[in-house]
């Protein structure tokens, strides 16, 4: 296995890290796309060790830092976010093509890296699967009990709200936060839908990072309905990990997860066609 | 479509590939170049968008840049637990001929921040590094061991990333989210100030200045300039906020333009050595 370091892209802006082992010409590429502004190697080196253990095992592997992210400069081009995000997508996947001779592709993503996993596994047919960890999820009338049942009844934390002292911070909401507001609940419904309809093999990771608004693996189903438990679906709540898998045992655990997933989905005798 | 990433080069390095590097070229040249020592660790995550913009500042200055991550760290190859100082000490020094043969130029200077900072000066005679910047260097390694033990029991039960706190044996041999070796951790608890280099200049951000706190490295407390604000380095709230510091960027942009010395244009013969 050799790895590989390109810039490419159609204004030769975006720089990445191939993993090309050797697989035979149709095997399944494999993407990780930046999470937050974390440039392409990942929280901890997530993204590093997660290509890495998958290369060993046959596939090709890009990570990549998107349009302005990481090392990648700007296209010049007059476009919106998520029309970068696609056309950037679409630059990765030429890159593999080229140099694995992939045709069909596994996205993975992280908290807004899941978000982008989504926006381009629902409009392009060459994403066979998606890994999404701490992707979209909503506040359910399940999460709600679940996360005020027991403190409504823990005079502890009455006393503590009644008598906390609100510092300077919390009163003005603290540091500015920069998010992009989420789809709503509905549309990635039906997105999920159309993508199952479509073939994609989706794979959701949700850790106890989120717990302000998920908290609990009955949440998927809660959030996105009888989808998610079509075979193509797989979920995964782990709920005693943090939103960015900070120790070095849990993201040897999540990779177990994600490699368990791709060998079950797109083995590489035969990589490319959804098991 | 031209960018201003067309001048910046990913590549792979070093007698068997195993270090990651992006030069920076430089369309007209001062004369010098300039070697970009990353931290280690998370640091050197908080800092990478700092790093290119340096690199940028000092390309645009006409003084190519190097910028690279040491065995186990970044896009190089190796794991988070093979990192060892002295390893990161011949990286550096094989990163510095890299430099030297890729810009033509002989007299190289090198930057680095916290743990970056001492890898410099550590590697500065082998390196033969013209002169060497440093922001926060840690001269006292046993303090600074301390400092990381004790962030990382805080932050394993820390309940606002994880839901309840982790048992101290997984938090082990690691610090902030890498895996540390024995090795290494023995290594940089015996770091002190007696390098045989004296930066030329020290960019002190440290929460709690202390004209002390530098007296080790005897330099000239002109050398030394205050950077405001603190920059948070053991800040455990922010231990995924990127640094950032424009005064940083000019700072040493316009330190390392000014530094004069005999400009060697390298020949073919020591060209031809470094390749």
């Amino acid at each position: 296995m050799s790895e590989q370091a390109f810039r490419f892209g159609r204004a030769r802006h975006l720089i990445g890290i191939a993993g090309l082992p050797d697989a035979r010409r149709d095997s399944v590429g494999v993407i990780v796309l930046n999470s937050g502004l974390v440039h392409r190697v990942g929280p901890f080196r997530l993204a590093v060790d997660m290509t890495r253990r998958l290369n060993a095992l046959g596939y090709p592997t890009l990570r990549f830092d998107f349009s302005t992210i990481g090392d990648s400069g700007a296209s010049g081009e007059s476009q919106s976010r998520v029309q970068q995000i696609h056309a950037d997508a679409d630059d990765a996947m030429g890159l593999l093509h080229r140099h694995a001779g992939c045709t069909r592709f596994v996205l993975i993503g992280l908290c807004s890296g899941a978000q982008n996993a989504h926006a381009v596994a629902c409009r392009d047919d060459k994403i066979a699967g998606a890994v999404f960890m701490d992707g979209y999820a909503y506040r359910t009338l399940g999460f709600r009990i679940r996360h005020y049942l027991p403190r409504l009844f823990n005079p502890m934390r009455w006393w503590r709200r009644l008598t906390r002292v609100r510092t300077a911070n919390e009163a003005s909401g603290g540091e500015p936060v920069f998010r992009v507001a989420p789809l709503p609940q509905s549309v990635v419904r039906v997105d999920f839908a159309g993508m199952i309809e479509r073939g994609t093999k989706l794979c959701l990771i949700y850790s106890g990072g989120i717990n302000t608004y998920f908290n609990h693996a009955h949440q998927f189903r809660e959030c996105f309905g009888r989808v998610m438990n079509h075979p193509a679906v797989s979920t995964r709540y782990l709920e005693e990990m943090d939103h960015t898998f900070v120790l070095v045992d849990d993201r040897k655990r999540l990779i177990d997860h994600v490699e368990e997933w791709l060998c079950r989905n797109f083995p590489v005798a035969n990589a490319g066609v959804p098991a | 479509m031209t960018t201003r990433t067309e001048a910046e080069l990913p590549f792979f390095f070093g007698d068997r590939h195993e270090l990651f590097g992006i030069y920076h070229a430089a369309a007209r040249t001062a004369g010098k170049a300039a070697l970009l020592c990353a931290p280690l660790g998370q640091d050197q995550i908080r800092c990478h968008r700092l790093y290119r913009q340096l690199a940028h500042a000092l390309a645009s200055a006409g003084i190519p840049v190097l910028r690279f991550d040491c065995y186990g760290c970044g896009d190089s190859l190796g794991e988070s637990a093979e990192v060892r100082w002295d390893r990161c000490i011949s990286d550096t020094v094989t990163a510095a001929n890299e430099l030297r043969a890729r810009s033509g130029v002989d007299r190289v200077l090198a930057f680095g921040a916290r743990l970056g900072g001492s890898l410099a000066l550590a590697a500065a005679p082998a390196a033969h590094l013209a002169d060497v910047v440093v922001w926060d260097p840690v001269v006292d390694g046993h303090a600074y061991v301390a400092t990381l033990d004790a962030m990382q029991d805080a932050l394993r039960q820390d309940t606002r990333r994880f839901i309840r706190p982790r048992p101290a044996e997984l938090a082990g041999e690691q610090w902030l989210g890498f895996a540390v070796n024995p090795e290494l951790r023995e290594q940089i608890n015996g770091l002190a100030a007696d390098w045989e280099t004296t930066p030329s200049l020290l960019l002190d951000s440290l929460p709690q200045p202390s004209a002390q706190t530098w007296k080790a490295l005897a330099m000239d407390e002109t050398s030394i300039q205050r950077l405001e604000p603190p920059t948070p380095w053991d800040d455990l709230a922010k231990l995924e906020v990127a640094i950032l510091s424009h005064s940083l960027v000019q700072a040493v942009t316009a330190h390392v333009q000014a530094v004069s010395a005999p400009v060697r244009a390298l020949n073919a013969h020591v060209l031809g050595a470094h390749r």
